[in-house]
């Protein structure tokens, strides 16, 4: 992290190292290869050009090796891939409740075809509301920790076990009773 | 306003879930179906999280799309070492002909291919034949050389001498 500090050309190794993590976290958010491509590509070459603006914000009791550079660039992802969402939404012109199922009725259910349980659990994500979906597939896909996602989030850790919790009620609600949206 | 206490059992079944969910994506790597959770935490909790830790793997992109990313972060890096501001083209002379020469390598990464060593002319050519988008060096940042001013003030000068040739020469 230093070294691409000091030298931008350095910055490869850090790109390899997050680029499936960040493309995850865009591919279930945004729910198809080309956008999540286009906000994974937005995201990095933002990151490279703000990457002298990265404070270091690990403590030495935190551990060696320890960075949060990892929250720092998914603090950029974030904001991408929710710009990105709400362009997909204006393009797509679907109505906000079918608007909210993007994420579920595209690719990322297509990997499960033939699985309908996979697909049923996918959209009771998809239609889960914003930081309450974000928090989950950050915690699930990229095993984030809380203290990690309240980093991304901009949030206290306490607000975002709250935040989990209640996203996984909902799925499980939503899971026992389908059909019925997330309250 | 939220009753206190059904805040506070909110934050305990928060943190039950929390710890809960802590051992069950440790244990991926293992690939353990479940692992133990206290006996508070709502069984259909449990059954969500394992659907979707089951259920909301890893996608990882294409194996071009990550190759270009790359080249293009390399692209950019290479420039920022430059002192070039981020994303700024090189500054071109108004109508001038452009005609982008692949600087002489130098030791960048390892994993940076060198520039063609290819003429100008060649160079030219190329850039007739193809879009400016498609254009694309993978190794140092191409450094731009102005021809078009040249010419243009070469022809200014001829043009001048032979005014004045002409206005030198008694009139008929």
């Amino acid at each position: 992290m230093a070294a691409a500090r000091r030298d931008p050309v350095a910055f490869e190794p850090l790109y390899r190292r997050y680029l499936a993590q960040v493309y995850s976290f865009a591919y279930y958010e945004l729910g198809n290869h080309a956008d999540a491509e286009d906000a994974t590509e937005r995201t990095f070459l933002q990151a490279l050009a703000a990457l002298e603006r990265f404070e270091e914000r690990a403590r030495p009791e935190d551990g060696d090796g320890a960075s949060t550079f990892r929250v720092w660039l998914f603090q950029i992802a974030r904001n991408v891939v929710a710009n990105q969402r709400r362009q997909v939404r204006r393009r797509s012109e679907l109505p906000l409740d079918q608007a909210a199922l993007v994420a579920g009725t595209a690719d990322p259910a297509e990997i499960a075809v033939h699985r309908g349980e996979a697909r049923a659990a996918l959209e009771a994500v998809a239609r889960l509301p914003g930081d309450r979906r974000r928090a989950l597939l950050l915690r699930f896909v990229d095993q984030m920790s809380t203290a990690e996602i309240a980093g991304v989030l901009g949030r206290s850790e306490g607000a975002v076990r709250v935040l989990i919790h209640r996203a996984l009620r909902s799925v499980a609600r939503d899971l026992t009773e389908p059909g019925d949206a997330a309250r | 306003m939220t009753d206190p206490r059904s805040r506070d059992r909110q934050e305990v079944e928060a943190l039950l879930t929390d710890a809960y969910l802590d051992s069950l994506l440790a244990a991926r790597d293992r690939r353990a179906f479940d692992v133990p959770a206290d006996p508070g935490l709502d069984p259909a909790l449990r059954t969500a999280a394992r659907r979707l830790e089951a259920e909301l793997g890893r996608v990882h992109p294409s194996f071009r799309f990550e190759e270009r990313l790359a080249a293009q972060l390399r692209r950019r890096a290479l420039e920022l070492s430059a002192g070039r501001p981020f994303g700024a083209a090189p500054r071109e002379a108004a109508g001038a002909l452009v005609v982008q020469i692949p600087a002489p390598p130098r030791p960048v990464a390892a994993t940076v291919r060198r520039a063609p060593r290819s003429s100008p002319l060649a160079v030219a050519r190329r850039i007739g034949r193809q879009p400016a988008a498609m254009l694309r060096f993978d190794g140092p940042v191409p450094r731009p050389v102005l021809i078009g001013g040249a010419l243009t003030s070469a022809a200014l000068s001829l043009a001048g001498a032979y005014i004045a040739w002409r206005r030198s020469r008694p009139s008929h």
